[in-house]
């Protein structure tokens, strides 16, 4: 189990997350949810060692994390919004070369395992090209064999649908869908309602750095008007929250 | 006015000043990778060591490289260094090469999205496995042309090293203009010999470019 406990983050005196608090059982999707400037990839960048919070801590397993160490010992993943993946390395040698520099696989195992991977994200084909050689979608797939590749209690997804058509959106849906079966811990910021429709998952909906609202797509989707800041927001009628009724049904 | 024949007889005279001058400028570009490729990674860091090294660029980007001939020329034998004309010219090059360089070196490393130092640590990797597994390799591609324009300059500031009595190419040229006292066939002669040489080297590297981008074209 994940528990964010307290997370606060500020960037010159601006306050960008406050205090933020949620947990995650192994095999869940938590979706952080809200418009842009919210804080949710400042979230997923502090669990991915990319800033540090201000305050607050992280517990994985009833143990505190070091997040310092977290991207040395593969505890957590993170697949970025623009996927970053290596343009001067092909399919197969992204995935290769961390397990090969950080996780002391040997060239044929990290192979292997590559290879696996491909096969298994429709990317068998695909192995010698470059990453500008590959579709959005299959970009997208790429970067998550990556990160999986490692092994990692906790994944995150960054925007991972903002680049993606609606059809490439349900592929990427599926994939964070077996993920969690796998026993994956993932947290996936995004604001594509699209993606959150199609996921069993609990949503987190934040604003102004909080989350304001928290429910199971579940019980979000059996009454929708007992939780109108998520309905609304998913609806797309207001962009933000900012107007959005005051009543919370947070779970 | 230009004596071709001239030009034509006195040509093994040239192939053979030709060929210093090529020396020249690849030894001077290998000092110039090998002090000049660290010296920019240093520009980009965080270490103290970047001050004196920006100081070094300053200093040598500043002056004129006749003047830092003479400097190698007339300076290291005080320090007991005592060379052939030739190695003189050499270190020289190579060591003003290496100022520009590593500003070469410092622009790509500056131009790769930060986003791949992101991945490569998000992945595990340390600072150092993901500048020279990541950053270095991308960053030597896109300076590619200007490491080629670089090279080009070397084989042409090769001729100052005639100042010294290096015979290569130019000073073969005022050899034969001692001879035959007509100096504006040698000069053609020996300005189309670096012309050759440098429009042929210009288009290979411009082949090898071409390659080397296949992996970012889609």
């Amino acid at each position: 189990m994940l528990k964010i406990n307290g997370i606060s983050k500020s960037f010159n005196g601006r306050s960008v997350l406050k205090d933020v608090y949620l947990s995650i059982h192994k095999g869940n999707i938590a979706i952080l949810l809200g418009s842009s400037g919210v804080g949710k990839s400042t979230l997923l960048r502090i669990l991915n060692n990319l800033e540090t919070a201000d305050s607050g801590s992280v517990i994985l397993n009833g143990d505190t994390l070091d997040l310092t160490l977290v991207n040395k010992n593969h505890t957590v993943g993170l697949v970025f919004q623009q996927f970053n993946l290596f343009d001067h390395l092909t399919v197969e040698e992204n995935i290769m070369l961390p397990l090969e520099k950080t996780a002391g696989k040997s060239a044929d195992q990290a192979r292997t395992i590559a290879h696996e991977l491909l096969a298994h994200y429709g990317l068998a084909d695909k192995a010698n090209v470059y990453p500008a050689q590959l579709s959005g979608g299959q970009k997208q797939r790429l970067a998550i064999a990556r990160a999986v590749a490692l092994r990692p209690k906790i994944l995150c997804f960054d925007e991972p649908t903002s680049a993606l058509d609606p059809l490439l959106t349900a592929h990427v849906a599926t994939s964070i869908q077996e993920l969690a079966r796998q026993d994956y811990i993932v947290l996936v910021a995004t604001h594509d309602t699209t993606l959150v429709e199609k996921l069993d998952c609990t949503i987190y909906l934040m604003k102004n750095g909080s989350i304001i609202a928290t429910v199971s797509s579940k019980d979000f989707y059996l009454n929708r008007q007992a939780y109108p800041q998520v309905d609304q927001f998913l609806a797309g009628i207001i962009e933000d929250v900012e107007n959005a009724p005051s009543k919370n049904a947070s779970v | 006015m230009i004596n071709w024949s001239l030009i034509i007889s006195k040509l093994p005279l040239f192939w053979q000043g030709l060929n210093l001058s090529l020396a020249i400028a690849c030894l001077s570009c290998l000092i110039g990778l090998i002090v000049g490729i660290p010296f920019g990674i240093i520009l980009t860091s965080r270490l103290p060591l970047r001050y004196p090294v920006s100081a070094y660029v300053l200093v040598v980007r500043g002056t004129p490289m006749l003047i830092q001939i003479f400097f190698f020329m007339y300076g290291l034998p005080h320090l007991g260094i005592r060379l052939a004309p030739f190695w003189y010219a050499v270190l020289a090059i190579g060591f003003n090469s290496a100022a520009y360089v590593s500003q070469i070196v410092r622009s790509g490393i500056q131009a790769i999205q930060k986003g791949q130092t992101e991945a490569a640590h998000v992945l595990g990797l340390s600072r150092i496995q993901a500048m020279f597994y990541i950053i270095l390799p991308q960053a030597l591609r896109i300076t590619f042309p200007a490491f080629g324009n670089e090279f080009v300059n070397l084989i042409k500031d090769s001729s100052l090293a005639s100042t010294i009595g290096v015979m290569e190419l130019t000073r073969t040229g005022q050899i034969a203009i001692s001879s035959s006292y007509d100096a504006l066939t040698i000069y053609a002669g020996i300005g189309i010999c670096y012309l050759v040489v440098t429009s042929s080297l210009t288009i290979l590297l411009h082949l090898i470019e071409k390659r080397m981008n296949l992996y970012v074209k889609n």
